[in-house]
């Protein structure tokens, strides 16, 4: 690949419930982080790229760029998508293409603010067919818990592993968060507490199985592959990107069990990175649930369709920190994913690049994953809405 | 709901669950396309309109809702899940209606997983009191429970009759009753009104009489329950049945909606009859819908006595020439300014005049138009099968029946204000229907509705030899409604709050 973009610092906020600051304010908190570390000064941005999957309802803020150019005094071109990873997309097709040569990627949510309002908000934007039948933004993922189930006909002790294993995905992903000091919850959660919860649901998934609303923001320096050392010299390439589009209704999708857009966006990005799946050490999944974290291991082909549940169970009852499928290990979530660092929509995917640099880099402080192989290739997985929308990025080091 | 042409949209896809399937590869989609996804372009013109609305499904997959979103929340808890439609070819989300699932209780999902489901015509969700009433039929009902399925068959019609009368009927009412000493009432499910029972009840008038929608020519609804006070209810029911002539998303039937307490329905018998007989009106037929949700305000205030007998249903008749069950013999009504049940505008409950509804009131006017009709006709008691009247409760149909020289045999059928309560527009319609689920041809039956206000419509029916052949379309008579073993049974808490609605 020519021109590759390159990442040459990354910032972000702790996620959780920002009551006391601005939606602007926090994007002005992940900015300074990463400028600072890259020592980049904001007359030297020649293009913004912001995301937000809806600020304009959320917050009433409809001319997001407005806001940030008042507050920066920041008069660049600016544009605004609804995920990070489309942000991040449209950066390094700029970059690549030559027409900048150094841009910012942000992205913020702030969803706490309209608790009472959020699920009806969150469910009509993502699946309004199904809202109008009355549909909870759960409910899909506990659908297709039900369609998965059905499907590889799994029952007694099957079914029963499968039900652990993703209670397993949880208490993983509070083990990694409980490290990660941006990471909206780090504290650690046992098996016992996955299952109380779901009890007490009277569901097949409970409070543990999802991911929570949060409030915060990530942001990204990219430049081009030339420019990049003049700001760091760890580099992290994006070295393919890619995205594919499904059904807003999920009911009327062809396959009910899996993500047709999480298929279509690895295989063309692995492809434009030259790259293959055994090569990926570091892997960043879209957990809105356990169910989808889950499910995600198969659509992105590291396990067989309808045996993910058997990799996890088998990989989390002494878990080392990774998972071992065949003579691959992938460390997954190493954030404590979408369920412990926390899912504010625009900026979710920033966390999820960042962690992946951080990583690569070795600047993960204390989450710094402990590998006997260098680290070199991690992938982010980040979706919109109820799997409408996929994004894979293959993000690299160099070797050394 | 502010934005009503979004309102709109929603509502004429959801409503009737419009899909297309693509006439050459034969995939299958919900909502309105003008090209196939595999065939593309060539399919363009080659998209034929599905409509889900009369056939039956299968629950592919479920979960319960017990957090539901805001909008929901009235609901309570409710199971919700996936609908396949023609062997899963066709796929859409979808509300099980008519049950209230514990929001504590474990439901064991496979169990009802793979069942046939029926799409059942519903208020969406709630909105404030000023909004559009958002409505759709992403919601079923499980087919082998209280609402069965039914297959829509239409027919070319066979036979002419010199005169014109009742092609065919339904009559609807909920799952659910509340039962109190020696009455059981019809209580509908939260997310019912009189709009929902109207379209229940033309649907399966439409089964019955196994007519084509398009050829109805006028439909009016009476009602003293509309949950507008402007905006029809016909409209709805016309645009949701599919009435008259389809022309993009306009039918071409004349819709209107009907005031007069409890008789606003059957006072459009004769119009109905007369519009269908009529040579250059171009009206095959017509349909006229009693529906209400019987207001009452709550026990212990003022007009609280009400409560006691108010019910919820609807029934429908369509009116032609062709293929008739009955014919329509005669009429006689008659009218005269008593105010004895009243509800002012902007009120919710209606008031009574206490004593002075029954002689001055009901027993007036019922006795005027029967005995009227039976002269006009020369009609002696012996000569007419069954008597029907008005039932706001079980004691003056009685009466006036018996003061009039009937026998229990010929009056006792009608009764079904013990079983269904006083249904208001559709109360009298109800016993009609009651005593044409069992009427042999030629008998003869009486029908003298009463209206407050105040006024009464007295016709005679006979009915024909094809009264029998189309009773096998009629799964839903009035007494599988009243005895069905699937009915439930609600306090008096509860009652009031579906009552109330979303």
């Amino acid at each position: 690949m020519q021109n590759r973009a390159a990442v040459v610092a990354a910032g972000r906020t702790k996620f959780g419930e920002h009551y006391e600051k601005e939606p602007e304010k926090l994007i002005e908190e992940a900015w300074l982080k990463a400028a600072q570390e890259a020592n980049v000064e904001r007359k030297d941005l020649e293009a913004c790229y912001l995301s937000d999957y809806f600020l304009p309802i959320t917050n009433k803020l409809g001319l997001e760029e407005g806001f940030l150019s008042e507050l920066t005094e920041l008069h660049a071109p600016m544009e605004v998508t609804r995920s990070f990873s489309s942000a991040l997309t449209n950066a390094c097709n700029a970059i690549q293409a030559g027409r900048y040569n150094i841009v910012l990627v942000g992205g913020i949510e702030k969803m706490t603010d309209r608790w009472d309002k959020i699920r009806d908000d969150l469910m009509l934007l993502e699946d309004p067919w199904s809202y109008y039948a009355g549909c909870t933004p759960e409910a899909n993922h506990e659908l297709l818990l039900r369609a998965y189930i059905k499907k590889y006909k799994l029952n007694g002790q099957d079914l029963e592993k499968l039900g652990i294993a993703l209670a397993q995905i949880a208490v993983k992903n509070h083990l990694h968060g409980s490290k990660n000091e941006y990471a909206q919850y780090q504290r650690k959660i046992t098996i016992d507490q996955v299952m109380k919860a779901r009890k007490d649901a009277h569901k097949q998934l409970g409070l543990y199985d999802f991911a929570p609303i949060s409030d915060g923001a990530a942001t990204l320096i990219i430049t081009s592959e030339e420019e990049a050392n003049k700001y760091t010299n760890k580099p992290v390439y994006v070295l393919g990107s890619s995205s594919a589009t499904d059904y807003l209704t999920y009911p009327a999708r062809e396959d009910m069990t899996h993500f047709l857009v999480s298929q279509n966006s690895i295989k063309n990005a692995l492809k434009i990175s030259g790259r293959s799946l055994s090569d990926i050490q570091l892997l960043e999944l879209y957990d809105q649930s356990t169910m989808m974290e889950m499910v995600s291991l198969e659509d992105l082909g590291f396990c067989q369709p309808g045996t993910a549940w058997r990799t996890v169970y088998e990989n989390c009852e002494d878990y080392k920190g990774y998972y071992e499928i065949g003579d691959q290990k992938l460390y997954v979530n190493t954030s404590g994913g979408l369920k412990a660092d926390g899912n504010p929509l625009g900026a979710t995917g920033g966390a999820q690049v960042f962690e992946i640099v951080k990583q690569l880099r070795g600047e993960a402080a204390d989450h710094q994953i402990k590998s006997d192989q260098r680290l070199r290739y991690g992938c982010v997985l980040e979706l919109e809405g109820f799997g409408t929308k996929g994004y894979a990025h293959i993000l690299g080091r160099d070797e050394e | 709901m502010s934005s009503e042409p979004i309102e709109r949209r929603v509502s004429y896809l959801g409503d009737r669950l419009l899909g297309n399937r693509c006439l050459i590869c034969g995939k299958e989609y919900f909502e309105i396309r003008d090209y196939c996804g595999k065939c593309g372009r060539k399919s363009y013109g080659k998209m034929a309109k599905t409509d889900l609305f009369y056939e039956k499904g299968t629950l592919e997959v479920c979960t319960l809702i017990n957090e539901p979103t805001n909008k929901f929340t009235k609901l309570g808890s409710y199971i919700y899940g996936v609908v396949s439609f023609h062997d899963g070819r066709i796929r859409v989300p979808g509300r099980i209606t008519d049950r209230m699932p514990n929001c504590n209780e474990n439901v064991d999902f496979s169990s009802l997983e793979g069942r046939s489901v029926v799409p059942r015509f519903r208020r969406r969700y709630s909105v404030e009191k000023s909004d559009v009433v958002p409505t759709i039929s992403l919601a079923f009902t499980f087919a082998d429970e209280y609402y069965p399925y039914q297959e829509r068959r239409t027919a070319k019609s066979r036979k002419e009759y010199s005169f014109p009368g009742i092609v065919g009927y339904g009559v609807y009412s909920s799952r659910f009753r509340i039962k109190e000493e020696n009455i059981v009432r019809s209580v509908p499910f939260i997310d019912e009104d009189s709009v929902t029972a109207a379209v229940e009840a033309g649907k399966l008038a439409l089964i019955h009489s196994g007519i084509d929608s398009s050829l109805v020519g006028k439909i009016y609804v009476g009602s003293e329950s509309n949950p507008y006070a402007v905006k029809p209810i016909a409209s709805k029911v016309a645009q949701v049945l599919r009435l008259g002539e389809e022309d993009e998303d306009v039918q071409g039937v004349d819709a209107v909606d009907t005031e007069f307490a409890c008789k606003a329905a059957s006072s459009m018998f004769k119009d109905a009859a007369a519009l269908v007989n009529y040579p250059k009106s171009d009206v095959k037929y017509a349909m006229v819908t009693g529906s209400d949700n019987s207001q009452a305000a709550p026990r212990d205030c003022p007009g609280g006595e009400l409560d006691l007998f108010v019910g919820y249903g609807a029934a429908s008749f369509i009116f032609g020439k062709c293929d008739l069950i009955a014919e329509l013999e005669g009429w006689y009504s008659c009218t005269s300014d008593t105010p004895d049940f009243w509800r002012r505008d902007g009120e919710p409950y209606p008031s009574h005049g206490g004593r002075f509804t029954g002689d001055p009131a009901y027993f007036k006017h019922v006795r005027k138009s029967s005995k009227k009709l039976m002269d006009k006709l020369n009609l002696k008691v012996g000569d007419v099968t069954y008597f029907v009247a008005h039932q706001p409760n079980i004691q003056f149909p009685i009466r006036i029946a018996k003061e009039l020289g009937f026998k229990e045999e010929q009056y006792l059928p009608m009764l079904q204000v013990a079983k269904f309560g006083n249904t208001y527009s559709g109360a009298s319609l109800v016993g009609l229907a009651a005593v044409l689920d069992i009427a042999k041809p030629n008998d003869r039956i009486v029908i003298a509705s009463y209206g407050s206000g105040a006024g009464s419509d007295a016709y005679s029916f006979v009915a024909t030899d094809q009264i029998l052949e189309k009773r096998k379309n009629q799964a839903l008579t009035v007494k599988y409604q009243a005895e069905n073993p699937f009915l439930e049974y609600v306090d008096y808490t509860t009652y009031r709050r579906l009552k109330t609605g979303m």
